[in-house]
């Protein structure tokens, strides 16, 4: 029995003393976030490196004779002739609801000083988007709480939808709106403990922005209760092109986990300009061969993988994506611009004209579209906004017409009214997203012609006025638009009686 | 830049596969490449003897297994270690011993851009990254 022992300790001692085998390089030299490294010959593409100091890298360019591996820590620390050790490993990120309500950097590790994140399962950053054979089509509506947009230009769970615009239009705020809305949504749908609602979760990747606006964002989503619904990731201007370049993807593994799982997620990629100059940076500095505005050949590929990742899945989960695109000038054909347009299934475009006019929302009606989402708009919504978009499109053909000061016939200046209080009815509050009942009771009021006899200058205020009616002595009305997601007889007679009361009780 | 480098990488390449007899960098052969160089000067000499020396370094680097140790390594250990990794790597691998008190105790071989290790310090490095 004891050479049995002696078999098996002897195994065990083999084992233990067993050499490891590391495939290993040394650092040639180190220059603006990237380090070329000689050697590690068994390097794959995108693998991870472990450099001295427990810093990492990852191994972009593999040429003939040396590694181009971008840096994600501190540089400082790193010399020439450090020892480069390769890892075997993709870089991945800590996934699951424990993020939820925490600030994270690209890498996934906790910066908010809220203390470390207990997570069991980690993601691989770049993974190959779902095949055509899982996906399922959109058809299920996820609401921004915008009232322009959820009746015009409605988006559906697994729907990549632009946001595009020059600076200081308000994309982040209708980014924003929209996690909101969904916090809003899942409070609502949770306390019902309806087995059927299924609660979206949000995820918001800020790249270089500055770090005073990410705290902003963060102080308005808890204000609103909505932090404890998402996560956000931030990769600030302060940080290297690395981690700015990697954000949106560990942002897009976070996302993906809710859905694998059978969850629904939404992200907000804010923005992909900047991810597009951080990723430029990168490969300028890796002396890859530069395209158009300097940008690398593959920068097509680097945003439409990422957007590709956004899917409708059979049988689990969706992610829903808003990346947000600046633009100089208005200029919608430049390069990423256009890339981005024509990766994503619609755009909602915002002018400085509008915004300045002090239409916000700025959303321009003729520029924005959704190509899916009129499938997952709820049948209430096409019922009372159906030809909105049209009748808004015709308002600013005829106002640009009107502007000549010639005599107009009777239609047309219906038309104008009308328009008019359309554009009036859509302004809205930042972070004040409507919840859709509210939008549908607000759009058919609009349609049976109450806000007629209004002046237009006092449409919003009769607007706030007839929400605050539903809202406080007509919830019963709100619930069943909610629960029926349609109008039908019962609910339409009693939609109009409440709309007459409320306007013989309004006084502008 | 790259219009101009490929050629050298492409002559360099080109002088190491002549150099190289059964999987081992031949002096000789070296020796012959050498004065061919002297002899014909080629254009952009000296970065093409730039780009060869690399690719010899890491060939010789491919057939020598540097041996560290903290403690005596007898020449029946060297010789194990040589054999072993000649059979595992298909060519002849000869085992040079380098003391390294860092290690603390045990060994660490180097062959080419692959790394062993089996010494304390090791162990000890890869503890402290797991905890």
């Amino acid at each position: 029995m004891s050479t049995v022992l002696e078999q098996i300790e002897q195994q065990i001692a083999s084992l233990s003393s067993k050499a490891v085998k590391k495939n290993t390089g040394n650092i040639r030299s180190v220059a603006d976030g990237v380090a070329k490294v000689d050697g590690l010959s068994a390097v794959m593409y995108n693998e991870m490196v472990q450099f001295p100091n427990g810093v990492i890298g990852i191994a972009l360019n593999l040429e003939e004779d040396e590694v181009g591996c971008v840096v994600l820590g501190d540089v400082s620390q790193l010399k020439e002739g450090d020892e480069v050790t390769t890892t075997g490993r993709l870089l991945s990120v800590p996934v699951g609801k424990a993020l939820l309500g925490r600030t994270v950097d690209a890498l996934g590790q906790p910066v908010d000083g809220k203390g470390p994140i207990e997570t069991k399962e980690t993601y691989p950053v770049e993974k190959i988007a779902p095949g055509i054979i899982v996906r399922k089509s959109v058809s299920q509506p996820l609401f921004t709480g915008i009232m322009a947009i959820d009746s015009m230009i409605p988006i559906g769970r697994g729907q990549r939808e632009l946001i595009i615009g020059d600076r200081g239009t308000g994309k982040t705020t209708i980014a924003i709106d929209t996690i909101i809305n969904q916090a809003k949504i899942n409070q609502v749908g949770l306390a019902s403990k309806d087995p059927k609602f299924r609660p979206v979760y949000s995820i918001y990747v800020a790249v270089g922005q500055k770090n005073s606006n990410i705290v902003r964002t963060i102080a308005a989503l808890e204000a609103a209760g909505a932090l404890e619904y998402t996560i956000l990731v931030a990769a600030p201007a302060a940080d290297n092109p690395a981690n700015q370049y990697l954000a949106p993807y560990s942002g897009a593994a976070m996302g993906e986990w809710f859905m694998e799982n059978g969850m629904d997620a939404l992200i907000v990629y804010d923005d992909l300009s900047k991810h597009a100059v951080a990723y430029r940076q990168i490969s300028l500095i890796l002396k890859r061969p530069s395209g158009r505005e300097a940008y690398p050949g593959d920068v097509f590929y680097l945003h439409s993988r990422l957007l590709e990742r956004s899917a409708r899945l059979d049988g689990k989960g969706s992610l829903t994506a808003l990346p947000i695109i600046e633009t100089l000038a208005g200029d919608v054909s430049a390069y990423i611009p256009t890339n981005v347009i024509s990766i994503t299934d619609g755009q909602i475009f915002l002018e400085t004209d509008l915004f300045n006019q002090g239409i916000r929302p700025a959303v321009s009606v003729g520029l924005s579209v959704s190509r899916v989402g009129s499938a997952a708009q709820i049948k209430a919504t096409k019922q009372v906004g159906g030809k909105l978009k049209g009748e808004l499109a015709q308002f600013r053909e005829l106002a640009a017409f009107a502007q000549f000061g010639s005599d107009l016939d009777a239609k047309t200046k219906a038309q104008l009214e009308r328009g008019a209080r359309i554009v009036e009815l859509f302004k809205q509050p930042a972070f004040n997203p409507l919840p859709i009942e509210l939008q549908v009771s607000v759009l058919f009021a609009m349609q049976k012609g109450f806000f007629d006899a209004i002046e237009v200058k006092h449409i919003v205020a009769a607007a706030s006025a007839l929400k605050e009616f539903f809202t406080t002595r007509q919830s019963e009305i709100l619930t069943d638009i909610r629960t029926k997601a349609a109008l039908d007889k019962d609910i339409e007679a009693r939609l109009q009686s409440a709309c007459e009361q409320w306007k013989s009780g309004y006084k502008a | 830049m790259a219009s101009r480098v490929k050629p050298i990488r492409a002559l360099a390449r080109q002088l190491l596969k002549l150099s190289v007899v059964d999987g081992v960098v031949s002096p000789e052969r070296v020796a012959g490449v050498l004065a061919y160089l002297e002899k014909s000067r080629p254009a952009n000499q000296v970065p093409v003897l730039k780009a060869y020396r690399r690719l010899i370094a890491v060939e010789i680097a491919k057939s020598e297994a540097i041996v560290e140790h903290a403690g005596p390594v007898t020449s029946q250990a060297l010789d194990a270690i040589a054999s072993d990794l000649s059979r595992k790597y298909g060519r002849r691998v000869t085992a040079i011993a380098r003391p390294n008190p860092a290690l603390l105790a045990g060994l660490r071989v180097h062959v080419g851009d692959d790394t062993y290790e089996a010494s304390v310090a090791g162990q000890l490095s890869a503890l402290a990254a797991a905890v």
